[in-house]
């Protein structure tokens, strides 16, 4: 009997020795043990875009472009703000043949999670007898491929929650604007800075937190008198309702986005967010061509530098 | 009674276990520390307390080095990058606060950057005071006000004072009057007006300008670009220009940066007020600081573009009438 008491006190012993010796041997424990701290040193390298999360909903923004002198740089001013902002899906839809190279080439390097389409709109014609209203205003065809794209690669009943948003490429975005639209039930609305000839158009909001109508001078009876970039739409509800798109043809000027939203809500059914619609947090900027009358016939810079 | 042996045989189990615990412990609470900070998206850097408290020098401490990929914006500072000094002068007009916000959203990528905001107002403004407040960036905020021109009897057209000079300058002065000459960390000085647009490359090209650095800008000039001529040395020795190519520095504000030390060494180097011709205002600073030759060309040899001079339409707000259509007390 005392014979198996000592095996087992002898290996009591023995093993915790054995788990230390073993341990120390892996690193120094020695000095961890003699020493007052063990001095871990982060180095922080600095990632953008932020890490995805799981709880968030994503933010589907569709950019139509198109190319033009001035397109690379309101691209990356563009991407300079999208890349802070969590869980963000860009969708670039190229008004071309093909997919551009510079574009292609400009996205991978963002690091950004997209999509890049692309669609181009047949150029305009009126042919005898037809109506001015066979212009196609720009970015529609753009807009719809998006939809589109969107409705075939998720399912109606998508389970990850997301919103869509049309963001221009020469607009300017406040990262606050992100987080106001992440959470639309349907549709949500804000103000507009710089559109329709005056600082800012708005909802107009009453007692309830309700939408009444729309503070512009423009035409203010319109179903929806809001500037693209001031709604954005819940993901669930373009999925399940497909036949809603901007309309392509026979669209008064200002009406397109009404073409989309009377498909989608009633004005009751808006959500107001920026403080009730009192903060601006985005401005309908657009950017000069520039001059580039030095270049002359023949072109003066070399054209393989990409600008 | 209990024997020695079975004292001895207690401490000689206690002893190691007692020994183990305390060394996982104290792993434990480090890794849990590091694990805290840096997986959490916040807007404000305090991961610099972290980084000093843990950085304490003990010779019979171990060390342990972990890199650690956080998204804070801007980004935590770093001890041994030269910081950029971003001068920004501006001016109240409809579509300034759009300007700086996607100015300052580029600039909240770029680590140790300290921008240096000048207004052109005789006071600084709520709007801009308060917008700085809220990027979270670290900056200098000032102003100078540009006397209105006018033209007396006598005075040539060059009285005109090019818009941000004084601005620029005032911020060169700040530069002087902050720092000793002699001051050990190293910085860089760029003149980054609020509506041109910048690539996040862009900054770290200029993080290494040992006197003054230069690369291609898109959109002056009249030209798809503008930039300098580099040579099979790798020196400038011109400038691809069509407007007047023989300025000393036919370049752009935004094609430029200077060492922190040649502004602080230099102190009678400013833009030059008045008596400048169109073009030139560059070649007025940048003249008293360098020689062609010393010039550094960054960007692949200045055969990258990653600045473009960009310029925003004046927006339309004839709707607005007379009296004021919308409520002045919201800001844009």
């Amino acid at each position: 009997m005392a014979k198996k008491y000592n095996i087992m006190s002898i290996l009591l012993i023995m093993l915790p020795w054995l788990l230390l010796i073993s341990v120390w041997q892996q690193s120094n424990i020695t000095s961890v043990i003699f020493s007052q701290k063990v001095m871990a040193r982060k180095d922080y390298v600095y990632r953008r875009p932020p890490p995805w999360s799981k709880t968030l909903p994503t933010l589907h923004i569709i950019t139509p472009t198109y190319s033009r002198t001035v397109q690379k740089a309101d691209l990356t001013r563009l991407a300079n703000t999208l890349l802070h902002v969590p869980n963000l899906h860009w969708i670039v839809v190229e008004d071309s043949k093909n997919r551009t190279v510079l574009v292609s080439r400009f996205l991978q390097e963002t690091g950004l999670k997209y999509t890049h389409l692309n669609v181009e709109t047949p150029s305009n014609f009126k042919p005898k007898g037809e109506t001015t209203s066979r212009k196609i205003p720009r970015g529609t065809l753009q807009r719809n491929l998006a939809l589109q794209w969107l409705r075939e690669t998720y399912p109606v009943n998508f389970s990850q929650p997301g919103v869509v948003y049309f963001a221009d490429d020469d607009n300017t975005y406040s990262l606050q604007l992100f987080e106001e639209m992440r959470y639309t039930k349907k549709v949500s609305v804000w103000p507009v800075a710089l559109v329709g000839g005056i600082r800012y158009e708005t909802p107009k909001i009453n007692a309830l937190g309700k939408v009444y109508g729309f503070k512009t001078k423009f035409d203010p009876t319109r179903p929806f008198a809001i500037d693209m970039a001031g709604f954005a739409v819940n993901l669930s509800l373009i999925l399940s309702k497909p036949q809603a798109n901007f309309q392509l043809q026979g669209v008064k000027g200002g009406y397109q986005e009404s073409s989309l939203l009377k498909e989608l809500v009633t004005l009751s059914e808006l959500e107001p967010k920026a403080s009730n619609c009192t903060k601006v947090l985005v401005w309908h900027t657009r950017t000069e061509k520039p001059s580039l009358v030095r270049e002359g016939k023949k072109g003066f810079t070399d054209l393989n530098v990409e600008i | 009674m209990p024997k020695r042996r079975d004292i001895i045989a207690i401490v000689l189990i206690v002893l190691p276990w007692t020994l183990l615990i305390s060394v996982w412990h104290q792993s434990n609470i480090t890794s849990v520390l590091a694990a805290q900070k840096g997986n959490t998206i916040s807007s404000r850097s305090d991961s610099r307390a972290l980084k000093e408290s843990l950085s304490l020098q003990n010779r019979d401490s171990v060390h342990v080095v972990q890199t650690e990929y956080v998204y804070i914006r801007p980004p935590p500072w770093s001890e041994t990058l030269p910081t950029l000094h971003i001068i920004t002068p501006t001016y109240s007009r409809p579509v300034q606060k759009a300007e700086l916000t996607r100015l300052a959203n580029t600039l909240l990528h770029v680590t140790n950057l300290h921008w240096i905001v000048v207004e052109d107002s005789q006071r600084r403004t709520a709007l801009v005071s308060r917008f700085l407040q809220e990027t979270g960036l670290n900056f200098t905020h000032l102003n100078v006000e540009t006397p209105l021109n006018y033209k007396t009897r006598g005075e040539s057209r060059n009285t005109r004072v090019p818009r941000g000079t004084l601005q620029r300058n005032l911020a060169l002065r700040w530069l002087r009057e902050t720092y000793p000459v002699n001051f050990s960390k190293p910085g860089v000085v760029y003149f980054a007006d609020d509506d041109n647009t910048y690539s996040l490359q862009l900054f770290e090209e200029m993080r290494s300008t040992k006197k003054v650095s230069v690369w291609p800008v898109a959109f002056v000039g009249g030209l798809r670009y503008e930039s300098p001529k580099i040579n099979a040395l790798g020196k400038v020795y011109g400038w691809k220009t069509v407007f007047d190519p023989h300025r000393p520095f036919a370049i752009d504000m935004a094609g430029f940066a200077v060492n922190l030390s040649l502004i602080l060494t230099k102190p009678q180097a400013y833009f030059k007020l008045r008596g400048v011709k169109g073009g030139y205002q560059e070649s007025s600073l940048l003249k008293e600081l360098v020689t062609l030759s010393e010039l550094e060309p960054k960007a692949s040899n200045c055969t990258k573009v990653l600045v473009w001079h960009t310029r925003t339409e004046k927006p339309v707000l004839v709707n607005e009438g007379k009296k004021g259509f919308t409520d002045s007390t919201v800001e844009i």
